[in-house]
């Protein structure tokens, strides 16, 4: 076969990705629940990027005092704080910066860093996928949040060092599942023929195994961008999220500790509430509305993937790794057997 | 075949275990030469000779003036005294004491928001899943759908804001004099109750929906088997395949992800727990961390790691018992 000039390659290689982009958004946009999640997710997008020039006031503005408290009304669509005076519309609009910043890019590096070694677990195998996995189970049963606490408070509290942290503590489940589905393609004709070729292990592990999770991966970007910015919520809701920046978490956690909830001031608590929720939800749906096209079974009635269709999300991941300890230890009992 | 597979399971727990022992005692360790920098991070009205002398006198203090290793060996022999080290605070306590002062007034919490978590879940669960397509399954369906989405924090703030401030149903702080005045009196314990009623609702409604949602798709799911079609046709009656085939066959899934929603229990807990400003590990963990008491967070760490391992072990070899597939074979 005559090799074609790398130029030429690689521009074929951007059109064919383009246009599966292009596909994936036509797949999600064709579902009923995919049409809210893109659309809320493209409003939350605009958002953060235009958001100095949609933001009414300045969000850090505490200078006039004769602001405070004021309840919702045609200047102040959200109402003011109550300790500060500041406009809590423009506080808003900026913390969407943060949620999605920190959820979409610890997103995507779950689904790198998770697609990487999952593969390799499940194609390598040997002494790589048992330390891969027994990493997984270390991971699996230290409380995340106390451990990404403990790690704020040893490497800082910048948000790419804890993207870095949410990142580090995330692929745990995703390579599991990338892993259990490896072992299946790994049997398939298209890679028996390839390794009969004589291909690498990399070249089949990049090219041809690696596009076969790539569903999978899609899901999970979008489910665990969901979770992490629940998470990120959390921590700056604690208090020990990036002290700088204005954040949904944070600004609940200056209404908790400003006296809205004393003071009667529902708008300050369903303000950001409501943010977190919208970003949460609408991550949710694209990542479920994934999962239906990659399982089109769930959508009838007798799949057992329906039992974690809509699952606490917490519990996604979790439901996905049992899967895999029910097929283990169906094996372990095999094995038993074979050898008494 | 059963007894091997329960004594490996033991055993791999153990190993799990080890290594997280030994990253609890590594993880302060990072980044720094000196543990002592950690308790006494360096401040700038402080010169360096000042300095010195408290770094030194902490080392003598804590037993950092060992090798690391020396260190590793005390650590691990002192694990197995149920030692956990000694907090920084002052008065130096012992961090076993402080964990053992707040840990039933954590478990409180836990147990019950699990224990009405689970029962309501799995009654709502089978409810919905007898009532199909109608509308108690349709609220669950939607009910689910919302919850998903909303943090847990964020829950507890509503319900305080409403049953705590507007309508006072119940206290939105928890009464600082509830543990000191506890003495297993009917009136104590009425407080307890009342204390926490708001924390323990709002972390039970989230695990009510997802309990219930899992349970129905269970149900569902078992229903649609083969094996219920056979019993179907032997003529089996409608309860023993209601309840001897389906909900046997459909607790499986719940059984095992049991195990796994103990840890995000925990995880959550704590900033409940911050919240309704309940005396439990759960603000232990935070004021440990206001004060880079790195022996009490580790040694907290150490133990809800204990408990989730535990957790999963437990159900883990429940599962195997639940299992007819694996029990009917051992039988034979």
């Amino acid at each position: 076969m005559k090799k074609l000039p790398l130029g030429k390659r690689l521009k074929q290689g951007v059109i064919k990705r383009i246009k599966g982009i292009g596909l994936f958004f036509k797949r999600v946009w064709s579902h009923k629940q995919g049409k809210i999640g893109l659309t809320v997710v493209a409003i939350l997008v605009f958002v953060a990027v235009f958001a100095p020039y949609i933001a009414p006031f300045d969000p850090y503005d505490v200078a006039d005092r004769t602001l405070k408290g004021l309840p919702p009304s045609r200047t102040h669509l959200l109402g003011t704080t109550i300790n500060t005076g500041q406009d809590i519309f423009s506080m808003l609009i900026y913390g969407t910066r943060v949620s999605l910043i920190v959820g979409v890019t610890s997103g995507i590096s779950i689904a790198i860093v998770g697609s990487i070694l999952g593969v390799m677990a499940g194609y390598i195998g040997g002494a790589v996928d048992s330390l891969i996995m027994r990493i997984v189970d270390v991971m699996l049963v230290i409380p995340t949040l106390p451990l990404v606490i403990v790690l704020t408070n040893v490497f800082g509290r910048d948000y790419w060092i804890i993207i870095i942290i949410f990142v580090a503590l995330g692929w745990t489940g995703l390579s599991r599942t990338i892993r259990s589905l490896v072992l299946v393609l790994k049997n398939s004709n298209y890679v028996k023929a390839a390794e009969l070729a004589g291909a690498s292990r990399w070249h089949i592990m990049i090219r041809h195994i690696l596009p076969g999770t790539s569903h999978l991966l899609i899901m999970s970007t979008a489910l665990s961008s969901a979770g992490i910015m629940v998470a990120e919520a959390g921590l700056s809701f604690l208090g020990l999220g990036d002290p700088t920046a204005i954040s949904w978490g944070k600004m609940l956690a200056d209404a908790q500790g400003g006296g809205a909830l004393l003071f009667g001031a529902w708008w300050w608590i369903f303000a950001p509430g409501v943010g977190i929720f919208l970003a949460v939800f609408s991550f949710m749906r694209i990542g479920i509305v994934m999962e239906e096209i990659m399982n089109p079974r769930m959508k009838q009635t007798s799949s057992v993937y329906k039992v974690f269709k809509n699952l606490n999300s917490r519990y996604i991941e979790e439901v996905f790794i049992s899967m895999d300890d029910h097929q283990k230890i169906g094996v372990d009992t095999t094995k038993t057997v074979e050898e008494s | 075949m059963k007894k091997s597979y329960v004594i490996k399971r033991i055993l791999y727990s153990i190993f799990v275990f080890g290594i997280v022992m030994t990253l609890n005692f590594f993880i302060p360790r990072i980044g720094v030469e000196d543990p002592a920098e950690r308790y006494y991070p360096p401040q700038g009205n402080m010169s360096d000779i000042e300095y010195e002398i408290i770094k030194q006198v902490t080392r003598q203090q804590y037993g950092f003036d060992v090798s690391t290793w020396q260190q590793y060996l005390n650590y691990l022999t002192g694990l197995m005294e149920g030692n956990l080290g000694t907090s920084f605070r002052s008065g130096s306590p012992a961090v076993t004491d402080l964990i053992v002062d707040r840990l039933p007034w954590t478990l409180v919490l836990s147990v019950s928001t699990l224990l009405i978590g689970l029962i309501a879940g799995i009654l709502f669960g089978v409810i919905a899943a007898m009532k199909r397509g109608r509308w108690q399954d349709t609220t669950l369906l939607n009910a689910s759908t919302i919850m998903v989405a909303l943090p847990g924090f964020f829950i507890a703030l509503i319900l305080s804001f409403y049953l705590g401030f507007e309508f006072e149903i119940f206290p939105a702080y928890t009464d600082p004099n509830m543990v000191s005045n506890f003495d297993w009196s009917l009136s104590a314990i009425q407080t307890v109750a009342e204390n926490a009623a708001l924390p323990v609702l709002s972390m039970a409604v989230g695990s009510i929906i997802g309990y219930a949602q899992g349970t129905r798709n269970a149900v569902i799911a078992v229903t649609n088997e083969d094996f219920i079609l056979t019993a179907k046709a032997k003529g089996l009656k409608q309860n023993t395949i209601r309840y001897k085939h389906t909900l046997r066959n459909s607790m499986l899934p719940i059984v095992t992800s049991l195990g796994m929603s103990i840890s995000g229990l925990i995880g959550g807990q704590v900033v409940i727990e911050q919240i309704f400003n309940w005396n439990g590990m759960g603000t232990l963990f935070l004021e440990a961390n206001n004060m880079n008491d790195y022996p009490l967070m580790m040694g907290i760490m150490l133990l809800l790691s204990g408990f989730t391992i535990l957790a999963i072990l437990i159900t883990d070899l429940i599962y195997v018992l639940l299992d007819p597939r694996v029990t009917v074979g051992d039988k034979r």
